[in-house]
């Protein structure tokens, strides 16, 4: 620690013998007050060099960042409005990063001013756009979000044509990548037109031949391009789910699949649960066979075990006649209990009790439950069937309490009085709080514990 | 008939001479007189395409004129500077400078200047063959010896020609012979020998601080109650052009090129870096001893030190100590500029103001962190004894000063954040940057009209009218800018003492800072190191005034150690006022050394 310091004092004090003895002084002053904190570099430094006008760029970025820490848009505008004549920096090293800061704060600056308007956003776009050429696409992809966002679609798509037109010297190859996106959320646009064309279609009631024609282009163009970007590796939800959308409008089931099965089982791509589950749901609506159902429910079993489809993936597993398949449900929801979102959904606990009681007529069903409960078995009981689990199952759903009741009852005898004996009690303390006004019912209750108390001692 | 269709053209026609415009079948523009058809073609206004129409014709008919205001009117760079210094004049004149200030001084000093750096008034100018002497140039310009220039300006100004000076001057040298090449990258001739390194080097040319520096000198000369501090202050505010001073230039002189790298300005100078080169300056001029600053001038330490007391809200009484210090370190006469004598620098008047004042609350209240809380605790009390007592009391002025100190600091940190350097019509080194500066500058101007809209209200900090003073002390309360009440006419009953036929302070020491071995060659400033020892107290005044006057706090710290030294040094006589610096000590033994003070008299 002590050789760092000295180490940074003697570069300041190298850089200072070049300087005059003033700028010396300041950098001393500096080191003795600044407070040792785990700062980022400051983006701009005070120099002993500086130049008036980089002063000035500096303190007015310095009271940006304040004024915008504060909330105060009104203010941040104000300074904004000076804060561009940095674009004019003649000595700038970096204009490219003077853009980009006027870039990110004005659109910040909008999105919280109270009384931005959509045409100011879209003269900020098309000035900053301009202002540097290595952000135009990025600039026009967000331009056109924002119009997306607002329901501007035909302005949107204007946007990423512009962008698409555009040419800058050599395509770098993070240049290639923003054009495929670009085009990729042209695509989506025009789904969003195709959209609008089929509502109004719908709405008329008449078969136009010259609508069904220009929806029919849309769907053209937007294919394309969504297909193009769903061939490279990626999350790609919403153009799958548009693709897929039309594919459906125009009863090519086939290929809809093919596209879902490619997205989903493509291992080039991330593992992406939404891919399963749309593939599922997408079958599921057109009546796919259970085993197909099964199937990818179990992929998305291992990707998830917690996922919202599973109890539905153990209603048809107890559904299916196959051998092994109850074994299987057990499996699945004992492992979505073993969550804290499930763990006192009354539906999955349902669902145990029915299998239990299934299992139950078969002869090794204990053997099959200590396979499935396996490395389970030490906690398991102690997690779920605690007295606490019990007050509060009371209190929030009887129900829940019975179900629960009803399994414990199955496997232990111990757990059962902990689960039970004292829901039993909670149950009577229930009914005291309901009682207190009246003296007499209250008596009767003392009784009643005292009794229970004695059992539990038995 | 034909007028209608002319539009008004009233140009003269370039054969004959005459104006008499007529329009032709084809739209075309003849002169009547002598039938030659010119480059101009009827305005055609097509109701369909309009726009496209009217910018297709005016396109044509602007051809010929801009061609001619491209070029413009070749002009050499110290014209340029001759400009810059007119305005900056009239600007000083507007605030009230005496009207001599312009013709008489000023313009003396310009002169000599083109004299000395042997632009103009020479027999051997320093561009031979570039351009040579028009002789009807000014009266005494060429025809009469060298000297005369000085020796007429300073001795006879009643003789001076005044104003049409400030025209013949330029003029003298800008009878050149025109060289087309050197227009190509720059609007003057001779900016190209200004970029030299060797040119830059020799000090001799003119840059825009340099400019001010001049201004200053002349103010000095001319005795003009405007210190270097407030000069540089005026900048700041904008009140005397000299951010973009460029943009008023006459339209024929065209700037471009080269030229930006001279004119263009991105930083103020501060007050060291003015200071230093109007000394160098007032050498390179070989100017003669100034004019003394005798106790009717403004820049006087006594009357400055009154004005600086009313600044910082410090009681009147005060200024009878300050005179009493003033007289003991013997600064009421050696107080002018002989530039050619070495061991003359140009003083810092009003640091030497502030470092008087400095001294004088250190002798009053010491300052050490402690003496002056007793002692506003001690006029806290006898006001409470008496409720008519009026005694000055430091804990007051304290908390008063430093709030107003905050405010005027967070003030003058909003103006540096919203100052406006970029100009409206933007310099450009070369032609090929030309498009590029042109865009910028149209986005920039846009984003700043679409922020303002947001915003609400003008960019540009509303300028207040040009103020010797940046505090407001006073009665009333209602006034916008109001710092706080005026302590001026309060008294110092507490902290003085009547001792026999004297009155004296009642606190009895005083203190100086650790000696040290110093090679004056070689370190230039020591506050830094001592800063951390020195009183709280002690250290907020330094910076009170650094910021009053826009220096650097270890600048005022030197001019307290200078004064202090001339003070104590001539009282060395007293047993017991023994701190002069001439005696090394080592650096780390007493961190401050207590001198008893006692003040003869």
């Amino acid at each position: 620690m002590d050789d760092l310091e000295s180490e940074l004092r003697m570069a300041g004090e190298e850089q200072g013998e070049n300087e005059s003895s003033d700028d010396d002084e300041s950098i001393n002053r500096k080191r003795i007050k600044k407070p040792n904190l785990p700062l980022a570099p400051p983006l701009f430094k005070e120099t002993t060099r500086e130049i008036g006008f980089h002063k000035t760029t500096r303190n007015c970025l310095q009271h940006i960042r304040e004024v915008l820490l504060h909330h105060r848009w009104q203010d941040a505008a104000e300074y904004m409005a000076s804060y561009s004549q940095t674009l004019e920096d003649t000595a700038a090293n970096m204009p490219q990063l003077y853009a980009e800061i006027i870039w990110r704060i004005g659109t910040e600056i909008l999105h919280h001013h109270p009384d931005s308007k959509l045409e100011d956003y879209n003269s900020f776009y098309e000035r900053v756009k301009h202002s540097g050429v290595k952000h135009y696409l990025k600039v026009c992809l967000e331009h056109s979000f924002h119009l997306l966002v607002n329901g501007q679609f035909e302005d949107a798509k204007r946007q990423l044509s512009i962008a698409e037109s555009w040419r800058y010297g050599k395509l770098s190859a993070g240049q290639s990548q923003r054009i495929r996106l670009i085009q990729a959320y042209s695509g989506f646009l025009d789904y969003f037109i195709w959209c609008d064309k089929k509502a109004t279609a719908s709405s008329t009631d008449e078969y136009d031949a010259a609508v069904n024609q220009e929806m029919h282009s849309y769907f053209r163009q937007s294919s394309v391009n969504l297909k193009e970007i769903m061939k490279l590796p990626g999350v790609w939800d919403p153009f799958v789910l548009s693709y897929i959308d039309m594919l459906e409008f125009y009863n090519d089931h086939e290929g809809a699949v093919k596209v879902l099965y490619d997205y989903a089982y493509d291992n080039s791509f991330p593992p992406n649960p939404n891919a399963h589950v749309y593939l599922y749901r997408y079958m599921k609506k057109h009546n796919h066979p259970l085993k197909k159902l099964l199937k990818v429910l179990k992929i998305l079993h291992t990707l998830v075990p917690s996922h919202e489809l599973m109890p539905e993936y153990c209603s048809l597993l107890v559904q299916s006649e196959k051998e092994g398949d109850l074994q299987k449900a057990l499996g699945v929801v004992l492992d979505l209990l073993d969550y804290s979102s499930w763990r006192s959904n009354l539906d999955v606990w349902n669902h145990l009790m029915n299998i239990i009681k299934r299992l139950k007529m078969k002869k090794q069903w204990l053997k099959t439950f200590a396979v499935e409960m396996g490395y389970r078995k030490d906690w398991w009981l102690a997690i779920h069937f605690s007295t606490f689990q019990a007050r509060k199952d009371s209190a929030e759903n009887r129900e829940l309490l019975e179900v629960k009741s009803f399994v414990v009852r199955a496997f232990s005898p111990c757990y059962t009085s902990i689960y039970c004996g004292k829901a039993a009690r909670k149950g009577v303390t229930a009914k005291a709080q309901k009682a207190k006004r009246n003296p007499k019912q209250l008596r009767n209750i003392r009784r009643l514990r005292r009794e229970s108390g004695q059992q539990s001692q038995d | 008939m034909d007028e209608e269709q002319t539009g008004g053209y009233s140009d003269i026609c370039g054969q004959c001479g005459e104006v008499d415009w007529g329009v032709s079948d084809e739209g075309r523009f003849y002169c009547r007189s002598c039938h030659n058809v010119i480059e101009r073609t009827k305005e055609v206004v097509d109701t369909n395409t309009l726009m496209i129409g009217t910018s297709r014709v005016s396109s044509i008919s602007k051809g010929t004129r801009r061609k001619k205001l491209e070029q413009g009117r070749a002009w050499m760079v110290c014209e340029g500077f001759q400009f810059i210094l007119k305005h900056q004049a009239e600007a000083l004149l507007a605030m009230g400078v005496c009207p001599q200030f312009k013709d008489d001084v000023l313009c003396q000093f310009w002169r000599m200047y083109l004299q000395k750096s042997r632009q103009a008034y020479t027999k051997n100018p320093v561009h031979d063959g570039k351009f040579r002497l028009r002789s009807q140039g000014s009266g005494e310009s060429d025809s009469a010896p060298e000297s005369s220039v000085m020796s007429d300006s300073m001795m006879s100004v009643s003789e001076t020609d005044g104003d049409g000076d400030w025209a013949s001057g330029g003029g003298s040298v800008s009878g050149h012979t025109s060289d087309g090449g050197s227009s190509v990258c720059s609007g003057s001739i001779d900016a190209v020998s200004y970029l030299t390194p060797r040119q830059r080097r020799s000090q001799g040319l003119m840059s825009m601080p340099k400019t001010l520096a001049l201004c200053h000198l002349a103010l000095l000369w001319a005795r003009e109650a405007i210190t270097l501090a407030d000069l540089l202050r005026f900048v700041n505010g904008g009140h005397i052009p000299y951010v973009n001073a460029y943009e008023d230039f006459p339209e024929e002189m065209r700037l471009y090129g080269r030229d930006s790298l001279i004119f263009r300005v991105e930083s103020i100078p501060s007050y060291s870096h003015l200071h230093k080169e109007a000394q160098t300056l007032a050498v390179f001029l070989e100017l003669p001893l100034f004019p003394p600053i005798t106790l009717d001038c403004l820049l006087h330490p006594s009357l400055l030190t009154l004005r600086y007391l009313t600044e910082v809200n410090l009681p009147d009484e005060l200024h009878d100590w300050v005179c009493r210090i003033m007289e003991k370190a013997g600064m009421e006469s050696s107080v002018t500029f002989e530039p050619m004598r070495s061991r003359s620098p140009l003083p810092h008047y009003d640091v030497q103001a502030a470092a008087l004042i400095i001294i004088a609350m250190k002798l009053l209240f010491k300052l050490d962190d402690h003496t002056e809380w007793d002692l506003s605790s001690d006029a806290s009390d006898q006001n409470k004894e008496n409720p008519d007592g009026n005694s000055f009391n430091l804990r007051r002025w304290y908390k008063a000063m430093q709030t107003a100190l905050t405010t005027a600091a967070r003030r003058q940190q909003d103006n540096i954040a919203r100052k406006h350097w970029k100009p409206q019509k933007p310099l450009y080194t070369s032609k090929k940057d030309k498009s590029v500066v042109l865009k910028r500058r149209r986005i920039a101007e846009q984003l700043q009209l679409s922020f303002q809209k947001l915003s609400g209200s003008p960019v540009a900090p509303p300028s207040s009218p040009p103020s010797s003073f940046c505090f407001r002390w006073g009665e009333e309360e209602g006034e916008e800018v109001w710092d706080g009440p005026s302590l001026h006419h309060q008294t110092l009953d507490s902290s003085v003492r009547q001792s026999g036929a004297s009155l004296q302070p009642s606190n009895p020491e005083y203190w100086h800072p650790a000696l040290r071995a110093c090679k004056p060659r070689f370190c230039k400033s020591h506050y830094a190191e001592v800063e951390a020892t020195l009183p709280r107290m002690y250290v907020w005044l330094l910076d009170l005034f650094s910021f009053l006057l826009g220096v650097k706090p270890g600048c005022v710290y030197e001019e307290v150690l200078k004064v202090e030294r001339r003070f104590l040094g001539s009282s060395k006589s007293q047993p017991r006022a023994r701190a002069t610096p001439r005696e090394t000590q080592p650096k780390k033994l007493p961190k401050r050394k207590q001198t008893r003070k006692t003040c003869s008299r």
